[in-house]
């Protein structure tokens, strides 16, 4: 014999050799296999996996033996059907059999080929069943069903292996229906438990939101046929990236746990040969928010999708449409762009829609969010202020407005704004009180601020302070005092103007100063008082820090606000605020905002009402001079809600008996109106022909119910303010004809409203009354608190 | 072997702790707790609104020692944690009969 057929001889021999061992050396020999695989130096994962998967198949077949019996066939399904193995995966396998077999045969080839799997101490998932019963228990079990779609033939008859797949699929596309809300809420079920993985600092590669089982749901969800999937390329890669995220997990534990604990970092970002474990959670984070971005969207559309299927048998009803906002519509519950904007010259556009949808509660429609990205020109710096206010209410939405944050956020348009945003995107924190990223714990801290924004007179400062307190944690150096210098510059970017940024850096700068005084330092030494007073400044600023102490804390986790710490803060806030107001000198208004003209008019009795033309920010000042008389103010505000002016502002005085009234207001839609027309309507509206509370009623019941959750309102009577009135304060969300609806309450009652100052920041309104008896003195008490009660009730029937 | 038991001001427990550590004694435990003794609960009013205190935020800290250092460590936290006004807490001794570190199995003196 010559070499080569030698070496032939040799390969038969072998050949043979392996054919004719014993079960339990060839089960030795797959174990080794196995081994060898999970052991070897610088295999790609993905090469791993597919190997591990491939040596498993190669047994399935060699115990199924060279003639399987006719009518079964063994499938792989689930992450072994889509030959993505990993070492501690189970083998999730079906015997499948077309039913003309007796038990006694298909259970004999059970055994062949299950009990040596099992006895090698392979993790084994199994069943055996008929084309038909592995449909039945689909359509069942949602899990099995999904397993399914991944059917791929190991050994036996093909036939049947097809049969089975293509079953499975046209079930899945008939009963999408039914099984994808099943499957949503599934979805839901699982985020609520295991959190979303973009944002968590220890999050679990597989369950969390964004992780690897939403890239099988999306697949899922394509399959169906009712959606497709937008960003395919981007999740693909992601997905990839986080299997391989997930190998080197469980080669670095030896478990088949998929949380990526703290402790366990280090060393899976050494596996994987990356620079430490911040820039592996960095990147798992931005896998996990292409993927949850995508699963948001295609969500959206499979609901639109089964929408408009259980429409079609409703007589076609449409999808509803209405106007949300100058320029922005809501359409079949997306904010989409009305026809006709002008995207190239609008660069407020973005942020103004952006925060239109937030209040309104629902998302930016995906192709909408793509071309505000694309056609919008970046906001000239500083912001002008219709910017800025948007940006404020879009905050002030709370967390109902968190959806539409991470949508902006995941379309570059947040760093677009702010690009200092980028140090602390995605950043990981590691601490043992925070669970979220960076960026997340600010916008979670955002949500909570905005709950709290009726404890503050400015809750646009709270806002900002929440979004910006961590700032400086993309930089080295104490972050509070780095992110005072941060903040200072971004709102200043933001267009706040030279009190605000102070104030808005202070509170950065000081954000951790009451949690640590108020466990560090002696509360009965009034040295810690007046080191507090001294850094905090004012009874103002004091008010809001508090409030941003414990918006960052309930934030963070409930181990940073226990009821403990509660208490120590809130006893220092108690102490500090005792001494800030001995120096506070509180003192009514002294200069008045009247123009020597309106002074002029208002001596002379006459009635007049004036409207400016827009200016820069699309403010249109509207003075309104008149006789005095109760209710006044009442129909002056619904005059202008009627005529869709939004109040952003006003000041109210009463000069010789007559009112001046100055309103900053903004037009909702168009232009606003002329001079002569609110004049006509305010004179009706005070001889009782026009039925302003009906209308605006009525309008409001055809306008969407905004479903966010805001914080309750807040009304109060101020019993230090003044010698001479009695003063209410409000404060509450938002909404058009609110300050109508206040002032007919106080109206009706009969008591006069000698001045007012009226603001509105952001969402959020703080109105000041001041109110005034028959004899021009301050109302009696118990009028001042049936008042007070009124108001209340009227603002609580709308919560 | 006995249980030092100290309940003080929460801003006293630095102080606290590194007095015990310059003495010697290098294990503690540290808890939040409430509570109230003849500093009770009372009602305060702030900003318009009344509320009562009813427990006091403390700090609670536990140390284990063999007999003979007792009487010392707690002389140094009587010392450390006083401010001379209400409210500065108490401190307890009590008997163990038994003490077993968890990951050596070691009894007695040895586990301290």
């Amino acid at each position: 014999m010559d070499r080569d057929a030698d070496g032939t001889a040799a390969g038969l021999v072998v050949e043979h050799t392996l054919s004719t061992t014993s079960p339990a050396s060839s089960a030795v020999r797959f174990q080794a296999a196995r081994e060898a695989i999970i052991g070897a130096q610088g295999l790609p994962a993905a090469q791993r996996r597919r190997a591990l998967s491939d040596v498993a198949d190669r047994r399935i077949s060699d115990l199924l033996g060279s003639s399987p019996p006719p009518g079964t066939s063994v499938v792989a399904v689930g992450g072994y059907g889509r030959r993505e193995l990993l070492p501690g995966s189970d083998l999730d396998i079906v015997l499948v059999h077309d039913g003309t077999r007796s038990p006694e045969e298909v259970g004999a080839v059970a055994d062949a080929v299950l009990y040596p799997l099992w006895d090698s101490g392979v993790p084994l998932d199994h069943s055996v069943r008929t084309p038909d019963e592995a449909a039945a228990v689909a359509r069942s079990d949602l899990k099995v069903a999904l397993g399914l779609l991944d059917a791929r033939h190991v050994a036996g008859d093909p036939e049947l292996t097809r049969r089975l797949a293509e079953a499975s699929l046209a079930d899945w596309r008939k009963l999408a229906a039914a099984r994808l809300p099943e499957l949503h809420e599934a979805v839901q079920a699982r985020t609520a438990r295991c959190g979303e993985l973009a944002y968590l600092i220890e999050p679990d590669l597989v369950e969390s939101y964004g992780g690897l089982r939403d890239t099988l749901v999306l697949r899922a969800i394509a399959a169906s046929w009712v959606a497709d999937w937008p960003h395919s390329t981007i999740v693909e890669e992601s997905r990839s990236w986080l299997l391989t995220v997930r190998d080197a997990l469980h080669r670095s534990t030896r478990r088949r746990s998929d949380r990526m604990l703290l402790q366990e970092q280090d060393d899976v970002a050494s596996l994987l040969e990356l620079l430490d474990a911040d820039v592996l959670l960095r990147r798992v984070s931005e896998a996990g928010r292409a993927i949850g971005y995508a699963s948001d969207v295609t969500w959206r559309s499979v609901q639109r999708a089964l929408r408009s299927r259980t429409r079609r048998h409703l007589l076609s009803r449409r999808p509803t449409r209405r106007p949300l906002a100058d320029g922005v519509v809501e359409y079949d519950g997306e904010a989409v762009l009305a026809r006709k904007v002008d995207l190239e010259h609008d660069a407020t556009l973005a942020v103004r829609a952006a925060a239109v949808a937030a209040q309104a509660g629902v998302p930016l429609a995906v192709a909408t969010l793509e071309r505000l990205v694309v056609e919008t020109p970046d906001l000239p710096v500083p912001w002008p202020a219709a910017a800025r206010d948007a940006f404020v209410r879009l905050l002030g939405a709370g967390r109902d407005g968190i959806p539409v944050w991470e949508d902006l956020e995941a379309a570059g348009l947040v760093v677009r704004w702010l690009p200092d945003w980028e140090r602390i995107r995605h950043r990981p924190q590691r601490t043992p009180i925070h669970r979220h990223t960076v960026d997340r714990h600010s916008i979670e801290a955002v949500a909570e601020a905005a709950a709290l924004a009726r404890r503050v007179a400015r809750p646009d400062l709270l806002l900002m302070g929440a979004l910006l307190h961590d700032v400086g944690k993309g930089w080295p150096g104490d972050h509070s005092a780095t992110g005072a210098v941060m903040a200072e510059s971004m709102a200043a970017r933001m267009g706040f103007d030279d009190d605000d940024v102070h104030t808005i850096s202070e509170l950065v700068r000081h954000h951790l100063l009451l949690p640590m005084v108020a466990t560090t330092r002696d509360l009965d030494d009034p040295a810690t008082t007046t080191l507090v007073a001294d850094l905090v400044g004012s009874a103002e600023r004091l008010e809001l820090l508090s409030a941003l102490t414990e918006a960052d804390a309930r934030a963070a986790g409930s181990l940073a606000w226990t009821p403990w710490r509660a208490a120590l803060v809130r006893d220092l806030v108690r102490r500090v605020h005792a001494r800030l107001a001995d120096e506070d000198d509180t003192t009514e208004a002294g200069v008045s905002f009247v123009e020597p003209w309106a002074r002029t008019l208002a001596s002379s009795g006459a009635f007049e009402v004036l409207v400016s033309a827009p200016d820069v920010d699309q403010i249109c000042r509207v003075t309104v001079v008149a006789p005095d008389r109760v209710g006044l103010l009442a129909c002056a505000a619904g005059v202008l809600a009627l005529h869709r002016l939004e109040v952003r502002g006003a000041s109210v005085d009463t000069i010789d008996g007559s009112a001046v009234q100055v309103w900053r207001t903004v037009s909702m839609f168009g232009p606003p109106p002329d001079d002569q027309v609110l004049r006509q309507d305010l004179m009706l509206a005070l001889e009782g022909s026009l039925d302003i509370s009906g209308r605006l009623e009525r309008r409001s019941a055809e306008r969407r119910r905004s479903v966010i959750r805001t914080a309750p309102p807040r009304v109060q009577l101020l019993t230090d303010a003044s010698q001479t009135a009695s003063v209410l304060q409000v404060r509450a969300h938002d909404e058009p004809g609110l300050l109508h609806r206040v002032a007919r309450v106080v109206a009706d009652i009969g008591v006069a409203v000698r001045s007012a100052v009226v603001d509105t920041l952001g969402a959020d309104v703080v109105d000041v009354f001041y109110l005034v008896g028959d004899d021009g003195g301050p109302v009696n008490p118990e009028v001042a608190e049936l008042v007070r009660d009124r108001v209340c009730e009227a603002l609580e029937g709308r919560a | 072997m006995k249980l030092i038991t100290a309940v003080i001001k929460p801003f006293k427990l630095d102080d606290v702790r590194s007095a015990l550590e310059s003495f010697g004694v290098h294990g503690m435990t540290v808890s939040e707790a409430s509570g109230y003794g003849r500093q009770k609960g009372h009602t305060e009013v702030y900003r318009g609104a009344e509320y009562t205190v009813d427990l006091v935020p403390k700090i609670r800290l536990e140390v284990l020692l063999d007999d003979s250092d007792v009487d010392d460590v707690v002389e140094v936290i009587v010392k450390t944690a006083q401010t001379g006004r209400i409210g500065d807490g108490k401190v307890w001794v009590t008997p163990v009969d038994g003490v077993v570190r968890v990951r050596t199995g070691e009894r007695g003196v040895e586990a301290l």
